[in-house]
Order: structure tokens, then sequence, then C-alpha cells
């Protein structure tokens, strides 16, 4: 098999395309997220969408929903160009989201939900009672005619709830069911899935594929986002693959096996800048280890978190550079969060040079820690504020003279320019603009100089590169270099697997809580990691 | 998946009112036998009906996590543009209309500020209220009027033994009631309070939602004006003070939360009025100290203000994401 | 224009035009005599504003000062004045009492602090309900221990704050002035910024969140005993109504002056000049013989102008 792109203009099968992709391109900053994708979806077919994180799969959704509107290229629907603005569009075109982020209203029962826009309401007498007349009429709900719909759109679905619990009550995949049942009462002629099963049990899921096939074989086009690489090649006709914004692969299922997917996925080319690896003289920091009484950066042993993580142990030695892969919602960033103390741990020990670490944020930080989180705009940054005022957030105290706590502003701001010259800062953004008007890439070195001024002992970075162009993108690896070299340890969890292959001693896998793979930097796999993330790696 | 352990807890919170409500039956009737009469009870419900119409509206405007502080002060123009003009000769029925259309003046002026201006609910209509304030005191030169009789009579009169109060008091209720539960644009109101961003995504008219609710909070303040009107007799530079409070604390007692998406008008809001002055017709029996009703009051409100901030805290938690499926979980 | 709005002056520039309209029409108002009046007059109304400008900062809301100022006058009034005064007559009566007010606004701004910050409620509700809890309190305390609303014999130590101007001015300077330097000039005053913009950046970037609110609500609560404590003089009674009118200027004078209502951004100095307003307002409105009632419309008006410029100055008057 080889792994030249193919394209799915045209499925190849007798049934018309209800979507087409054509040639779409978009691009963020100046980068370019989609380099010019081009597939179909038919009636009465499930293509599957498979890609890395941002390999362009969201985006691409978002597009279609009309959140986002592509730069280049052309999307239709049932043979008309389609260019959605809203999701009313999007709606109005027959086509449904079920997110998994639903978009349900707790408080709310079944059949409201199913039905907010358009009640089905008592008519006056006399008026005839034509099931598309529903908008018509009195503002009453029909009762009995809205639950006798819910129990009919819930039994295309397969469930068999009372139309009247409150969705605050469903579990997750049923309530992932009722928002398909939500798209099917609007007549929904496409549905698009986005990583249905990641919260579903295993008769969940099968439930969810016994369903997806009556739709499918009732003439609705399915896309099937999925990272569970087994279901998407059981369950989907034809397959898409996207990496770096472009459709590396494509064609009917049987085409394609497991291993093939992955290798697609995941490619072979380094398309990133990464700063010299460090000179052979400067000792791995594995061997570090073995030298007796040096004590690790951060010892993390069997931390568990009921819902969240299980059972998590690993250590990072001062001046390794440790990455954590993983799919997005494998626990990740929850983990960073326990780590820093933001969120709850119930069992197992934290221990940062060799001594517990406890309490609140603010305690880890004085002891050493630091965390850049994957949210700057709503937890790294204070956006209205100044460059100088976010810099030099977290190292006040330090800066400030006991007993009233006056700050010493001339050292603080000192301290500010030099660590705005050390980031590369644009020297075009003066120290009093908000930070609101910055880059991305500014932005982040805002938040990354923040930290870097606490000289850490031991930095968590979470998606440091995320949304920003290639040249800071190298700049952050350069610093982050640079603080490892110091004897800093820095823990980086990133969705881009080339990023952490190019850039870490060492790499942790994480999926469902748990960690679920370890590898060395002389034995990256690429293929080997994805798959860590996808399933347990088999012996 | 939720962790279903905590959820009972949650679901004994909304008995709160009702035990509340025995628990304040079984006090005071024990300490005084004057308090468990029909006669004291029609006393508390007709004394009630004003605070509860008024509550009513303001229920509406909480359930999208919206407030209105000036319902008072509307009650207070409306109640002085009527006074003086039956004072003045005007028909009774001319002046209760004035009433009503000063109410849904003042809801459209509140509307405006917050949905076209986007001002946030509490400094926009605390801004309201003073004006509002400012102008009754100017209608009624500051000066408590008399007004004629028909209008006490309308608080004495009795259809079927039943005194009129109750009847009006008794009508806004089933059609708050039925609206919020049986139309569209009740749900739809629900939803709004729950998740704005939502609401908009799935298509409802957001903008339209929030200038109706405050419209019908003031058609309701300008109704409950009317009934106190029909009490009192007179409009005192007093009339209408604390209305705004005592609504806030009978919609919250009666489970409506202040952060949005849940409330009741029957039994929840009515039964928080009905609730209040009871409380305080127990504490006039047993001749408690005046100078603690104040107290009470704002204890009461402190309680039912803490459970609901603790229960939104508690859902928020148990509504967290799970990475997976911990034993014991759904 | 937008950028005299959104400047820090435009208030001042407010003053000239509120100056330039009365002047005119009384005469009276340009005296010295006058001007002196405004400047003690509004001396309570700059200690309750300053107070207020640090909770408007962390994104918060007192509604509660008034009712501060009533529990705290009738406290020290039942320390060291009445006739039967805790300390009446005794030579340390005075600095009991003033200590035991500034413990009051104190105690109560740390109460609605608690409940704001770790219980989650609602800022504007719990303020709103802590004055008529704390107003009722200071009413059912006076009626209980001197039968009256109003509380008289206080030392003459204490009246001097209300007979000697330069006293008054003394105290209200210095305690502005010190509001000043701490939130210009110290870690708590960067880190109640940075609540206001963003609480969860700061308590990712170490900043004791729960603390720094709580802080701005006890400071709150002790410049409102301050004022208090100036009232108190002025008028020579304890009584639970004082300043009872004041709420509405308070917080016009924090929002017209700059301080914003979303949180993150405002000056003590700013609030001077708001302050300098709406001083200059209410006398000339004053002088003008203007009813209570109109003067009340007014000072709503001005809450709203003052809150819709905010929406304003928030949405379209941004830097570069």
């Amino acid at each position: 098999m080889n792994s030249t792109p193919t394209h799915l203009e045209r499925p190849t099968t007798n049934n018309e395309p209800f979507i087409v992709f054509d040639h779409i391109e978009k691009a963020f900053f100046g980068v370019k997220v989609l380099k010019g994708v081009s597939f179909g979806v038919g009636v009465g077919r499930i293509v599957g969408l498979v890609g890395e994180n941002g390999a362009g799969k969201s985006t691409l959704m978002n597009l279609l929903g009309g959140n986002l509107q592509p730069d280049a290229g052309e999307l239709r629907v049932n043979d008309q160009h389609y260019a959605p603005r809203h999701s009313n569009d999007a709606r109005n075109a027959g086509i449904a989201f079920v997110h998994q982020e639903l978009n349900l209203f707790p408080n709310l029962s079944i059949a409201e939900n199913l039905y907010l826009t358009d009640f089905p309401r008592i008519r006056p007498a006399g008026t005839s009672g034509r099931a598309d007349a529903r908008r018509s009429g009195l503002p009453w709900i029909n009762r009995r005619a809205l639950r006798a719909q819910s129990v009919e759109l819930l039994r295309q679905v397969g469930l068999d709830l009372s139309p009247d619990t409150l969705v605050e009550r469903l579990p997750a995949g049923e309530r992932q069911l009722v928002e398909i049942a939500k798209a099917l009462g609007a007549n929904a002629r496409a549905l698009i899935l986005d990583e249905p099963t990641t919260s579903l049990s295993s008769p969940e899921c099968e439930r969810l594929f016994i369903l997806a096939t009556q739709l499918r074989d009732r003439g609705i086009a399915i896309i099937y986002i999925s990272h569970a690489l087994g279901d998407v090649l059981r369950l989907c006709n034809d397959l898409v693959v996207l990496r770096d914004g472009e459709m590396v692969g494509g064609g009917p299922t049987q085409d394609f096996t497991h291993d093939r997917l992955v290798s697609l996925m995941v490619g072979r080319q380094l398309n990133q800048l990464y700063p010299e690896r460090r000179s052979p003289a400067r000792p791995e920091p594995n061997e570090t280890e073995n030298v007796p009484g040096r004590k690790p950066a951060l010892q993390v042993e069997r931390v568990s978190q009921p819902g969240i993580v299980r059972d998590i142990s690993f250590s990072l030695a001062a001046g390794e550079v440790l990455g954590l892969s993983g799919l997005m919602g494998a626990g990740r960033s929850e983990l960073a969060r326990i780590l820093f103390g933001l969120d709850p741990c119930a069992s197992g020990e934290i221990r940062l040079n060799g001594e517990n670490l406890t309490g609140a944020p603010r305690r880890r930080i004085q002891r050493g820690l630091a965390f850049l989180t994957e949210d700057r705009r709503q937890e790294g940054l204070c956006l209205e504020a100044s460059i100088a005022d976010n810099m030099a957030l977290v190292t006040l105290p330090s800066n400030s003279r006991s007993p009233v706590r006056f700050l010493d502003y001339t050292r603080i701001n000192s301290a500010v320019k030099r660590m705005r010259e050390a980031v590369k800062l644009s020297p075009k953004a003066a120290d009093t603009q908000a930070v609101r008007t910055l880059s991305g890439g500014n932005q982040q070195k805002v938040v990354l100089g923040k930290w870097l001024l606490a000289k850490p002992k031991v930095l968590i970075l979470d998606e440091p590169t995320r949304g920003i162009d290639v040249g800071a993108k190298s700049e952050i690896y350069r610093l982050i270099y640079q603080l490892a070299d110091r004897g800093a340890g820095v823990l980086v969890i990133s969705s881009e697997l080339e990023e952490l292959v190019g850039l870490c001693d060492r790499i942790l896998v994480m999926r469902h809580g748990e960690i679920s793979g370890e590898f060395r930097r002389d034995s990256f796999d690429r293929e080997k990691i994805l798959a860590a993330a996808l399933h347990f790696l088999k012996k | 998946m939720s962790a279903p352990n905590s959820r009972p807890l949650l679901r004994l919170l909304d008995f709160a009112p009702g035990a509340l409500f025995a628990v304040v039956l079984l006090v005071f009737g024990l300490m005084s036998d004057k308090f468990l009469t029909t006669d004291n009870f029609t006393q508390i419900l007709v004394q009630s009906s004003s605070t509860a119409v008024v509550a009513v509206g303001m229920t509406f405007v909480l359930v999208t996590a919206g407030v209105d502080l000036s319902v008072g002060a509307i009650m207070f123009c409306g109640a002085g543009l009527a006074g003086k003009m039956a004072l003045g000769g005007q028909p009774l029925s001319l002046c209760l209309l004035v009433m009503i259309g000063v109410g849904l003046l003042g809801g459209a002026v509140n509307a405006l500020l917050v949905t076209r201006f986007k001002l946030a609910a509490f400094i926009a209509t605390l801004a309201t209220l003073y004006i509002g304030r400012g102008m009754g005191r100017w209608i009624t030169q500051t000066r408590a009027m008399n007004l004629p009789d028909s209008f006490l009579a309308l608080g004495s009169a009795k259809w079927s033994g039943v005194p009129l109060p109750l009847w009006i008091a008794g009508g806004v209720i089933l059609v708050a009631q039925l609206v919020l539960s049986n139309t569209p644009f009740g749900r739809q109101l629900y939803a709004l309070g729950n998740n704005p961003a939502a609401a908009n995504k799935a298509g409802l008219p957001t903008t339209r939602l929030l200038a109706e609710v405050y419209l019908i909070c003031g058609a309701c303040a300008g109704l409950g004006g009317i009934l106190a009107l029909s009490q009192l007799g007179s409009v005192s530079p007093k009339f209408g003070e604390h209305y705004e409070f005592d609504a806030i604390t009978a919609a919250v007692l009666g489970g409506t939360s202040l952060f949005g998406g849940r409330g009741k008008v029957f039994p929840g809001t009515v039964l928080g009025a009905v609730l209040l002055k009871s409380i305080f017709n127990g504490l006039v029996i047993v001749q408690a100290d005046p100078y603690l009703y104040p107290l009470i009051t704002s204890a009461i409100i402190f309680l039912a203000v803490v459970l609901d901030s603790l229960r939104r805290v508690a859902e928020a938690r148990l509504n967290a994401r799970q990475i997976y499926a911990a034993p014991g979980q759904i | 224009m937008s950028n005299l709005v959104g400047s820090d002056l435009f208030v001042l520039f407010l003053c000239g035009i509120t100056f330039a309209a009365f002047a005119p029409f009384t005469p009276i108002f340009v005296t010295p005599a006058n001007l002196a009046n405004i400047l003690i007059g509004c001396l309570p109304l700059l200690l309750l504003a300053t107070g207020q400008t640090l909770v408007l900062i962390t994104g918060g809301i007192d509604l509660s000062v008034t009712a501060i100022i009533g529990l705290s006058s009738v406290v020290g009034a039942l320390v060291m004045g009445g006739d039967q005064g805790w300390l009446q007559g005794s030579p340390i009566a005075m600095p009991v009492a003033m200590a035991s007010m500034l413990a009051t606004g104190a105690l109560v701004g740390l109460f609605n602090g608690a409940c704001i910050a770790w219980l989650r409620m609602p800022a504007f509700m719990v303020t709103l309900t802590t004055t008529m809890f704390f107003s009722g309190l200071s009413v059912w305390l006076a009626k209980k221990v001197v039968n009256s609303e109003s509380i008289y014999n206080l030392p003459p130590a204490f009246l001097a704050f209300g007979t000697h101007a330069w006293l008054a001015l003394l105290m209200a300077v210095i305690a502005t002035l010190l509001a000043h330097l701490l939130l210009a000039r110290t870690l708590l005053g960067r880190w109640l910024y940075a609540v206001g913009h963003n609480p969860r950046t700061s308590l990712i970037s170490g900043v004791p969140v729960g603390g720094v609110t709580v802080g701005a609500y006890v400071f709150s609560g002790v410049f409102a005993a301050l004022a208090s404590i100036l009232l108190t003089a002025q008028l020579e009674t304890g009584s639970p109504n004082h300043g009872k009118t004041l709420l509405l200027d308070v917080i016009g004078a924090a929002v017209i002056g700059g301080t914003s209502l979303f949180g993150g951004k405002g000056k003590v100095l700013w609030t001077v000049y708001g302050v300098l307003f709406l001083s200059l307002l209410g006398n000339g409105l004053n002088l003008l013989n203007v009813s209570d009632f109109l003067i009340t419309i007014v000072k709503g008006a001005v809450i709203l102008v003052a809150a819709l410029l905010d929406v304003w100055r928030t949405k379209f008057v941004r830097g570069p």
C-alpha cells in the first residue's frame, strides 16, 4: 500500500455526496491550518475523519457549522453553494452536530430540549393538524403531541425513557443519544459525531454503533470523528485521514488497516524547527538518576483522583525535558492541575526536590513549581492589563519589602525589561500596552516570561505552542532548553507528537486517566507512542 | 457520567421551603393560639397578596439570572399617579389602568438598559430605583395622599366569600405558572437562564426574551401596587419601600435561584411570600420586639441565598467532566 | 471626543462645567465660604467612595456602607456618650469608642468579604442583605440601650472632628493618601487589580484571591467607619440614620470618576474628582432650592450616565 494522498472527490458508490469540501483552505495568524482539503460525504454513508489533534479536524467542522469561514475553496451541500455564518444556517441546511460538549440544558426535560425552538402547539379548533404546521398555533405547548413526538424520536435512537425526565439526571451516554434525537427531530440529513465515545461505557458504545448504522441505512450522511481507530474501521464506509491540514489518505475502509492509519496520521517528515539538541558533552538526564544522593526534581507516586486520574507514578529529573502525550480527554491537563494544587488529589504523594508538595498553588509556587496553563487567555493572562503587569504578577511578593510590602518598581521594571529581551518579545509593543492586543505568540511569551522570572525548579507547560506561529514556537523551544540546562525539570504536555519527539528526553503517554506507556529518546517510535495513546501497548 | 451520591442531598434542598413553613406553623402555633385560626390565615393571605404578585414578576426576571431592584419604586410612581388622578375625579378603572401602564413603562426602561445598553441588571435597576423613588416623591409632593374609598372597597370586597385581592393575586399566579410551565416562551426562559451562550447558539431570541421579562416584572409591580393600595387606602412617601427585597426573598425562599435557570411560581414563590408574611404575622401576635423585624427578614433571606449559592457550587462539582468511569458511578 | 471621555481628566472637566453652569445662577456658589462648606461636607463621601473604589477594583460592590455608618455611629456613641454610655466621662472613652467604631466597620466588612469570597454569594445580594440586617441592628441597639434613635452627650474631644474643620480634613486626607499608596505602591494594591482583571489567572499566579477579596471589603468597612466618625461628630449625635442618602453618591462618584464596575480599573485620584463633581452638583442644586426628590432623580440619572459611560469606555475607548 502506498501512502500517496488520494482525493475522495466522488465516493466509489452510487450515492451522491450530500456534503462536499472543495479545496478548503484556512489560516490563523498566518499559520495555515487547512491546506486545500477536498472530499465528499455521501448520502447514506458514514465517513470516518481521522487525524491527530491539530490536524485540522475541528477547524473543518467549524467551517461546516458556520463558526468560521474558509479563506479559499467552497463548501457545497446538496449540490448547492453553502456558506454558513451562524449555527442557524447549518441547522437550516440540515446539518446537525453532536459535539463532546453537548448543547443540552440540564434543567429542562428531554422533550423540552428536543423541541426548544419549535414546540408543538395547541392549534385553535378548526385549523388542520398538519405536522409541518408546527410553528403556528397558540402560544401553548401541546403536551400530548410533545410527549408523543419525543417518544418517537427517542425510539429512533433506541432510548426507552420518559421524555419528561430532566436531562441533568441522565448519564453522558444517554445525553448524547438525546442530542442525536434532537438532530433527527430537526430533520437533519447529515450528522457529525465528534469523538462520541470518549465518555461512553462499552454497552453505550455498542448502542451508538447500532444507531449510527440504522441512521445511515435511512439515508443520513454521517461524519464520524474519532481516535478509536478500531471503532472507525468497524463502523465507517469511507475514511479520510488528515495530517497537518492536508488530506494524506482517503478511500473506502477496506483499503485501510489499523497500522496504515497510524502511519498516515503520524507521517515521517519533521516540519518543525527545533533548536540544536544538547551537545554530547552534557550528560543525559537519565544518567543523573544513577548518581547517589541526587534527587529527582519532581516525584509523583500513585496519585489518584476517582474519575479523573488513576495510579499515576513517574519522576522528573533536574535538567530533563519530559513530554506527556495522549489524546484530548486522556487526563493530562487534569493531572497537571492536580500537581499544581488547583484540583484535589484523593491519594498519592507529590514531592518536589524530595519534600512533600501540598497546599494551594501559592504554596507550591513558593516551593518552586510553575504552571503554564492550556488556556492562556482565560487562565494565563489578565487580558486588559499591561505587559509589565502580567509579567511581574507571580514574582511581585519577592519584589516587595516588608512590612507593608512596598513594591520596588525599579527592580520590577528592570526584571521585566530583561525578561522581555530574553524571550524576544516584539520590541514594538510598549510595556504599558494591554496584552489583549498582542499576537498569540507574543502573548505566550509574556506568560512564559512571567513564570521564568520566578526561576522555577519545575515548570509544567500545557500546550505551550498551540495556536502560535513557527517563529515563536522555536523561540519557546529554545527557552525550554535554556531552563532545563539551568537545572530545572520541565514537563511538557502537548498534542503534537512531532513536537514532543523533537523536544523531549523522554515521553510518557496517558490514556483514560492512566499512564499507558513510557519511551526514552533513543527509542522514540511515533507509531508506538500513538498506539499507546489509542490503546494499551500490547507486549 | 456523574456521581449520583450527592444528588439526593440536593433534592432535599427542594423541600426546604416546605419544611421551613411547617416549622414556622409549629413554632408560632405553639406560642400563641391566635396564630392558627382561619381568620388569621385569611389575613395573612390577603396581606401577602401584593408581595406575592410582585414576587411572581420577579421570578420571571430571576429565572433569566437577572434582577429588578426597582419594583418598589415603580409601584410608588404608579400609586402616586393613580392617587392624583383619583383625587382629581378620574374613574377608578382608569386609575388602575394607569398603574399597570406605569409598571409597563418602568419595565420597558429597565429592559432597554439591560438589553440594549448592556448594563448589569443590578446597577441598571438600582439607578431606576432611585430615579423612580424621586419621581414618585415629586408626583406626591412628598405628602401622604388619602385616596377615595373606592380603593379600599376593592380591598374589602368579596366574591363568594373570598376577598377580591386573593382572586386577583390568584389569577396572576395562575397565569404566571401556566406561562412558565406550559408556553414555549416560559420554557425558553429557563434555557436562557441556565446557559445564555448555548441559548444563543440554539437559536433562541435571547434579546427579545430578556426584554419581555422586565416588562412582565414591571407590570406585576404595577398590579402589586394596586393590591397594596386596596389594603392601605393611602399613598405615603414610604409606599412600596422594601418590596424589591421582599419579592427577592419570597422567590429565593421558594426555590428560585439568583443564578438563573430554576424557579417555580407555584408552590415556590407563592409559598415564599406567604411564609414571609406568616413569620411577620406570627411575630406580631407573639408581640416580639418590632425592631427585630428587619433583623429577622434579612437573616432569612441570607440563609436562602447561602443555600442557593452552596447548591450551585455542589451542582457544578457534580456536573464536572470525568475522564474515566470510577466504580460506583454510572 | 472619545479621547476626552476616556481620559483621566474627564471628570475634572465635568467639574469645570458644573462650576460654570451654576455660577451665574447662584452667586453664593462661588464664595469662599460656600466652597469651604463643600469641601468639609464632601469628606464623608470621599472616605466612603475611596473604600468603595477598592471593592470595585476587585470587581465587587459594597452596598452596605451606609448601614455600617449607622451601626458604628451607634456603637461608638454607646461607648462614649449618652447618659448610660459605657465609658461616659472617662478619658479613654474617645479612643476606645473610635477603636470600636473602626472595629465594627472591619467586622462587617469581614463578614461581607467572607460570604462573597468563600460562600460564593453574589456581592450585590450579600451587601443588600447586610445593609438591612445591620441597619436594623443599629436601630434595635439604640432603642434597646437608650430608648431613642439619637444618642447625645458625646465627649467634646470627639466633637472636635466636627467643630474643627482642619481635623476632619487632616483625617480624610491622611486616609485617602494611605489608600492611594496602598493601591499604587504596595503588593496588595497590585493584587487587587489582578483579582479584578481575572481571578482565575490570579489564583494560578499565586495571588491569594480569597484573602484579597475579603481585604477589600474590610477596607471598605473601615473607611465607612471613618466616615461615620466625621458624620457623628458633625451632627453631634450617634444615630443609625447618618449617611442614609449617601449610597447612590458613593457609587456614582467612584464610577463616574473612572473606576469600572467590571473590575480591574480604578484610581483614588479619579474618585476624588468624582466626589468633587457630585458635591459641586449637590451643593449647586441645593442652593438653587431644587426640591429633594428632584435631587434624587438627578443623582439616579448620574449613576445611570456613569454606568453607561463605563460600558462605553470598556467597549470603545481602548489603548492602541
